[in-house]
C-alpha cells in the first residue's frame, strides 16, 4: 500500500521545508469539510511536521512534538484524523474508506516519529486499484494490465509445458495437418466444377475420384480434430495438476499471515479455479487457436493468389463482420449473465429457504415465503424465455449479415467469370475461402477477452507462486531438542501492523513450569499461544527457546515437539484413529489406545460400533464437542511433546470429565513446559504461575496465592465467578 | 445472574452488586431531552455533553437505523473502544434546533454515503464495473466487483451499492432515473 504518494515540485516548495527536514509520507484525503469529494489534497508527514494541504495550498502545519497523540479515528464508510492535544481532540480532516488503512498507518507512522524512530512504517497490503491504469487489480500485487505479464504468460506457460515436449509436438503437427485439410477441400471443390462437370471430357470414373477424395479430408478433419482435441485436453489437464500440486505445495509453506490476508474462499479459488482456468484455455482456445491462426494466415494468401482484386473486395467486408460480432457478443453476454443473476437469485433465495426451513415453519411463514420465492422463480422465467427469443432472432440475422460480404463476392465474381476472367470452379474455391475468412475473423476477434482471462489466471497463479515465505527456516536453521525455556523479550505482534494485539511482552517460563493464561476474552491468549508455536513472526522484540531465537529453529523439528489442542477444535474428514495419530502415524496401537485413555476418550471410542476406526465426518461434526476435545487431547499427547498447549483444552467437558483428564495430564505434563488457557479458571489450579493479560500488555503473573493477596484483576475474576456459581 | 442475590446478602460481594448494577444500566433505557442533556459544540470539531454530573468530553452520534428511520432513534454513545450508550434521542423536536444541528452536522461526519444522482457510463471488463456518476457529493468514479454481492436491494427500488474499497453508494429510486441510465443499471440489479 502507498504511503508516499509522489509530491509536485510546487507543493514540495510551498511546504518549505527546514534544514534537517526530511518527507515520510504523504497520502491524499478525498473528503472536503461540507462533505463534497475532494482531490490534489493530501497530508503530508516530515520528521518533524504534519502539513495538511489543499489543491496545492499548504493550509497548516502542525508540530509533531506538540501532538498528544495522532489518531485515526474509523466512522462509517469513511473515517478521520484526529489531533489531540492537552486531552482535546481536533477533527483535521476526513478521507473515504479508500483511504482507511492508509491513515491507520500514518497515526502509527506519526507516533514512530514523535517517539524518535527514524525508518518510516511501511504496509505490505495490496493496493486495491492499479495506480497507473486505474484498474481494479485482482487480488494481486502487479496489475495484469500494466505489468509485462503476456511475455511473463509465455515463459511460464514454457516452463509447465515443456515437460510435455511430445504432446506439444504431436499436437502442432496435428493442428498444421488440420489447416492443410481444411485448405484442400475448397481446392477440390473447383477441380470438380472445372475440370469435371464443365469440361467435355470429365468422366463419372474422374467425379467419383475427385468426391472421394473430399470424402477422404471430411473423415480426415474429424479424425484429426478428435486426436487433436485429445492432447490439447491432455496437456491443459496435465498442466492445471502440475500447477494445483505446486500452488499446494506453496500455500502450505506460507505463513499463516498470507492465508489470514486473503478472503477465505479465495486461495481455494485460486488452487482450483484459476487453475481450472489454465486448463480450459490450453484445450479449448490454445488448440483452436493455433488451427484457427493458421489457417488465417493461409487462407489470405491463398485468396491473393487466386484474385487480388475480390480478396482486397473480401478484405474491406471483415471490419464489419468483426464490429458484428462484436455488437453481437455483447449483447448475448449482457442477456445471458443476467440470467445468470437471476438464476442465481432463485437458487440463494431457495437455499436460504431450505436451510431456515426450521424458523420459517415455526413462525408460520411458508405463504409469505411461497410468494416470494415464486417472484424470483416468474423473473428468472421471463428473462430466459426473452433470451431465447433474441437468440433464436438474433444469431440466424447474423448470419445473414456476416454472409452479405459473400454476396458481394459472388456479384464481382459472377461477373468475372461471365467475362472469363475467372473460372466458375475458382469462383467456387474462392466463396468458401472466404466464407472461411468471416468465421475466423469473428473467432479472432473473441481472442483478446480469452488472453486477458488467462493473463488474469496466471496473475493470480504467480503472486502466490512468486511469495517467499515470511516464516521459513534461514541458512542457519537449527535442529533443537526443546528443553522448555521460553523467554518473550519486549516482543509485540499484531495481526494486521497496525492494530496491535500484544505490546511489550516480558516474561520468562523455567523448563517443566506450568502456565495458565487468563484474561478477558479477545485479549490476546491464543494470539500469545500462536507465537510460541511460530505460526506468526513476532513484529518487534525477540522470543527465545532455551535461548535461541526461535527464528533460528528448524520449524519442522520444532513442530514435531509441541503438542497442542487448539481452542477450535478441528478434526479431519477420516477415522479416529487417523486422528490421533495425525501428528505420528507410525504410532503403535498401543501408544494411541494409552493417549486416549490418558485423554477419557478410550471409554467413548469404545461404545461407537466402529471402534477406532469410526469415522468422523467433516470436521467431525457427528461428535459432541466435548468428544472432539478429547480426540483432539488424545492427538496432541501421543507424541510425547516436550512444550504442551492446551487452548481451552476442556472448555466443553462436564466437571468430571475435565478432572479425570487433569488427574491423567499432571502425570503427563510433569517436566513438560505447559500453557493452559481458560476461562473457567478451576481448570488452572494446578499451574505453577498465572499470567494475566490485560490491555495488551501482561498485567499480573504470581501463583494463584500471589495473586490473590494482590487483589487485582485476578483476584476480581476468582471473585466474580465463585459468586456466579453461588447464586446461580 | 443475580437472581440468589437475596440468600448471600450478609457476605460481602461487592462484585456481584457491581455486575447487577451494570446489568441494570445495560437493560435501562434513557431518553434525552433538551431539560435532561446540554449538548455543546467543542474546539476541536465534535460535541461534548453533560447530563446531572456526568460529562462527556465528546459523545459519538450514531443512527440506529441508518436506513428505515434514520431521523430518529438517534444513540449517543461513548467514544472509547468498548463505547457504551449514554442515551437515546428519540426525536429532534425533544431538543433544541441548535441541538439538533450540532448533533446532525456530528452524523454528516460519521456516516459517508454518497447518494447517485445521474449515471454517466458503466463500463464491464473482466469482473469489475467501472461506474462514473454523478453524486450529491460531486461527480465521482468507482469500481465494483461484479461476482460478489457489492449491489445490496434495501427496497425493491432503493439500492445500495458497494465499491472494492469499502465505499458505499445509495440510489434512493431507480424509477427517478432515466430509462437510460436504468439499462446501464440493468446487469447489477
Ligand atoms: N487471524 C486473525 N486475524 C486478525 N485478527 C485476529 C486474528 N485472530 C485473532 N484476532 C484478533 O486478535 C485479538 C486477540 O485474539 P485472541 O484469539 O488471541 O484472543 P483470546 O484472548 O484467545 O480470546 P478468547 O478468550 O475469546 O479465546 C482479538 O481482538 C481478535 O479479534
Ligand atoms: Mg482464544
Amino acid at each position: 500500500m502507498i504511503l508516499k504518494y509522489a509530491i509536485s515540485k510546487e507543493l514540495r516548495q510551498e511546504l518549505g521545508l527546514r534544514e534537517n527536514e526530511e518527507l515520510y509520507y504523504c497520502v491524499p484525503y478525498d473528503i472536503d469539510d461540507d462533505g463534497s469529494m475532494l482531490d490534489d489534497s493530501y497530508i503530508v508527514v516530515s520528521n518533524f511536521r504534519l502539513f495538511i494541504t489543499k489543491k496545492g495550498k499548504v493550509l497548516e502545519s502542525l508540530e509533531l512534538k506538540d501532538a498528544g497523540e495522532v489518531i485515526a479515528e474509523p466512522l462509517i464508510n469513511c473515517g478521520t484524523l484526529i489531533w489531540k492535544q492537552n486531552d482535546t481532540e481536533r477533527k483535521l480532516i476526513r478521507y473515504s474508506s479508500k483511504h482507511l488503512a492508509r491513515y491507520a498507518y500514518i497515526a502509527r507512522g506519526c507516533r514512530l516519529l514523535k517517539e524518535g524512530e527514524t525508518i518510516p512504517v511501511e504496509s505490505d497490503e495490496d493496493e486495491k486499484t492499479c495506480p497507473r491504469c486505474g484498474r481494479a487489480l485482482p487480488g494481486t500485487k502487479e496489475c495484469p494490465h500494466c505489468t509485462h505479464q503476456k511475455s511473463g504468460l509465455i515463459n511460464s506457460m514454457w516452463k509447465y509445458m515443456k515437460k510435455y515436449r511430445m504432446l506439444l509436438t504431436t499436437a502442432i503437427i496435428l493442428m498444421l495437418l488440420a489447416t492443410a485439410v481444411t485448405m484442400l477441400n475448397p481446392a477440390l471443390q473447383r477441380i470438380l466444377v472445372d475440370d469435371i462437370i464443365k469440361d467435355e471430357n470429365g468422366t463419372m470414373k474422374g467425379a467419383m475420384i475427385v468426391l472421394l477424395g473430399m470424402l477422404a479430408l471430411s473423415i480426415g478433419i474429424i479424425l484429426i480434430n478428435a486426436g487433436k482435441y485429445y492432447l490439447c485436453a491432455k496437456l491443459g489437464a496435465n498442466m492445471a495438476l502440475d500447477l494445483r500440486k505446486a500452488l499446494y505445495g506453496k500455500i502450505q509453506e506460507l505463513s499463516l499471515s498470507f492465508i489470514n490476508d486473503r478472503k477465505p474462499g479465495e486461495l481455494m479459488n485460486r488452487v482450483i479455479g484459476d487453475t481450472n482456468r489454465v486448463r480450459d484455455f490450453m484445450s479449448e482456445i490454445f488448440c483452436d487457436f493455433a488451427t484457427i491462426a493458421v489457417i488465417f494466415v493461409f487462407d489470405v494468401i491463398i485468396m491473393l493468389i487466386l484474385n487480388w482484386k475480390l480478396a482486397l473486395i473480401a478484405f474491406a467486408f471483415t471490419p464489419v463482420a468483426v464490429g458484428i460480432s462484436i455488437s453481437f457478443r455483447k449483447v448475448i453476454h449482457r442477456r445471458f449473465h443476467m440470467q445468470w443473476v437471476k438464476d442465481d437469485n432463485v437458487r440463494s433465495n431457495l437455499q436460504d429457504v431450505i436451510s431456515g426451513m426450521a424458523v420459517v415453519k415455526s413462525y408460520g411463514q411458508e405463504e409469505a415465503e411461497g410468494l416470494r420465492f415464486n417472484e424470483k422463480a416468474d423473473a428468472y422465467a421471463a428473462t430466459q424465455r426473452s433470451n431465447e427469443t433474441v437468440w433464436a432472432l438474433f444469431f440466424p440475422a447474423m448470419q445473414f449479415i456476416l454472409s452479405i460480404g459473400t454476396y458481394f463476392i459472388v456479384f464481382f465474381g459472377g461477373r468475372s467469370v461471365l467475362n472469363l476472367d475467372m473460372s466458375a470452379g475458382e469462383l467456387i474455391q474462392f466463396v468458401s475461402y472466404t466464407g472461411m475468412l468471416y468465421q475466423y475473423v469473428g473467432w479472432l476477434s473473441n481472442l483478446p477477452r480469452h488472453l486477458m482471462n488467462i493473463v488474469t489466471a496466471h496473475e493470480r497463479i504467480s503472486d502466490v507462486m512468486n511469495q517467499t515465505p515470511r516464516i521459513a527456516d534461514g541458512e542457519e536453521a537449527v535442529e533443537h531438542e526443546i528443553q522448555g525455556n521460553i523467554e518473550f523479550k519486549n516482543a509485540s505482534f499484531g495481526y494486521k501492523s497496525y492494530k496491535p494485539v500484544l505490546d511489550g511482552i516480558n516474561l520468562k517460563i523455567k523448563p517443566g513450569e506450568m502456565i495458565g493464561l487468563v484474561g478477558a476474552s479477545g485479549t490476546g491468549k491464543s494470539t500469545m499461544i500462536n507465537l510460541i508455536m511460530h505460526l506468526y513472526e513476532i513484529d518487534n522484540g525477540e522470543l527465545l527457546i532455551d535461548g535461541i531465537n526461535i527464528k533460528d529453529i528448524a520449524l519442522e523439528n520444532y513442530h514435531s515437539q509441541i503438542g497442542v489442542v487448539l481452542q477450535e477444535t478441528f478434526l479431519f474428514s477420516g477415522t479416529i484413529l487417523n486422528n490421533i495419530r495425525f501428528a505420528k502415524p507410525d504410532a503403535t496401537y498401543e501408544e494411541i489406545i494409552t493417549a486416549a485413555k490418558m485423554a477419557n476418550a478410550h471409554d467413548f471410542i469404545c461404545r461407537t460400533p466402529d471402534g477406532y476406526n469410526t469415522y468422523v465426518g467433516e470436521k467431525g461434526y457427528n461428535l459432541s464437542g466435548g468428544e472432539r476435545q478429547r480426540i483432539a487431547i488424545a492427538r496432541a499427547i501421543l507424541n510425547n511433546p516436550r512444550l504442551l498447549i492446551l487452548d481451552e483444552a476442556t472448555a466443553s467437558l462436564d466437571t468430571e470429565s475435565e478432572y479425570l483428564i487433569q488427574k491423567a495430564l499432571e502425570r503427563l505434563t510433569a517436566g513438560r513446559t505447559t500453557f493452559a488457557i481458560a476461562h473457567r479458571l478451576s481448570t488452572l489450579r494446578n499451574a505453577d504461575r498465572l499470567v494475566v493479560i490485560d490491555g495488551h500488555h501482561i498485567a499480573e503473573v504470581g501463583t494463584h496465592n500471589e495473586l490473590m493477596e494482590k487483589k487485582g484483576i485476578y483476584y476480581g475474576l476468582v471473585n466474580a465467578q465463585l459468586e456466579m456459581n453461588k447464586s446461580a | 445472574m443475580g437472581y440468589g442475590k437475596g440468600f448471600h446478602g450478609e457476605e460481602k460481594e461487592f462484585d456481584l452488586e457491581e455486575m447487577e448494577k451494570e446489568t441494570e444500566e445495560m437493560l435501562k433505557i434513557r431518553y434525552l431531552n433538551s431539560d435532561n442533556a446540554d449538548f455543546k459544540r467543542t474546539e476541536g470539531g465534535f460535541v461534548s455533553l453533560k447530563i446531572g454530573d456526568e460529562n462527556y468530553e465528546r459523545v459519538h452520534v450514531v443512527r440506529m437505523f441508518p436506513f428505515t428511520d434514520p431521523e430518529h432513534y438517534i444513540s449517543i454513545r461513548t467514544p472509547d473502544e468498548n463505547s457504551k450508550e449514554i442515551g437515546i434521542i428519540k426525536d429532534f423536536k425533544d431538543v433544541s434546533a441548535d441541538t439538533r444541528k450540532m448533533l446532525e452536522e456530528q452524523m454528516n461526519l460519521r456516516y459517508f454515503t454518497p447518494i447517485i444522482t445521474k449515471i454517466i457510463n458503466i463500463k464491464d471488463e473482466y469482473g469489475y464495473a467501472y461506474f462514473d456518476v454523478v453524486t450529491d457529493r460531486g461527480a465521482c468514479r468507482f469500481t465494483i466487483n461484479i461476482g460478489g454481492s457489492a449491489v445490496v436491494h434495501l427496497s425493491d427500488t432503493r439500492i445500495l451499492i458497494s465499491d472494492i474499497d469499502e465505499n458505499r453508494f445509495e440510489i434512493p429510486d431507480i424509477m427517478k432515473l432515466t430509462v437510460g441510465e436504468r439499462k446501464k443499471l440493468d446487469l447489477f440489479l
